[in-house]
């Protein structure tokens, strides 16, 4: 029973873990008539 | 046009170098912030955004049309301009596999005095980082 829940949660675990890391790390802009 | 930009949401920090007239912003650690409301808020702090790039992580999509697109998360995806780049991203279309990219979003036309904020961002790969 145990072992099944754990398959499961790896399961789940490497379907949603791309999706959570996906994030914008950083955004850099040139601007221009800026004082 | 510091405080402007720290404003939006999903914004962590903003650092501008006055010299080089260099903006940038660091996300907070959900990542949700949206480069398009960024750029709106640049042009309402009265300045004049001429260049915008991105360093992303997501997974690589195709849409219906075969376009490319970098999808951060289900509600937001960037279409990826193609390149030399993106045609190594190609194969990673739909499937699992995370990407790091660095990206140019936003460049304002050459000759125009401002550039239209509210015309669709389109990613073109500037260089893949890591595939995960």
């Amino acid at each position: 029973m145990h072992t099944k829940k754990l398959a499961l949660l790896v399961l789940f675990g490497s379907i949603f873990m791309p999706v959570a890391q996906a994030q914008i790390k950083h955004i850099e802009m040139r601007v221009e008539g800026m004082t | 046009m510091k405080q402007h930009l720290g404003r939006q949401s999903g914004v962590e920090k903003v650092e501008v170098s006055l010299i080089d007239g260099k903006v940038d912003v660091t996300p907070k650690e959900d990542g949700q912030i949206d480069p398009v409301q960024l750029l709106k808020a640049t042009y309402d702090s009265g300045v004049t955004a001429a260049e915008m790039d991105m360093t992303a992580r997501g997974q690589i999509a195709k849409d219906a049309s075969g376009n490319l697109a970098l999808r951060i998360r289900p509600n937001q995806s960037f279409v990826i301009s193609p390149n030399e780049l993106s045609k190594g991203l190609e194969p990673l279309a739909d499937s699992q596999t995370v990407v790091t990219v660095r990206g140019q979003l936003y460049k304002k036309p050459a000759g125009k005095k401002k550039g239209d904020a509210a015309a669709p961002l389109k990613l073109l790969i500037l260089d893949v980082q890591k595939k995960e």
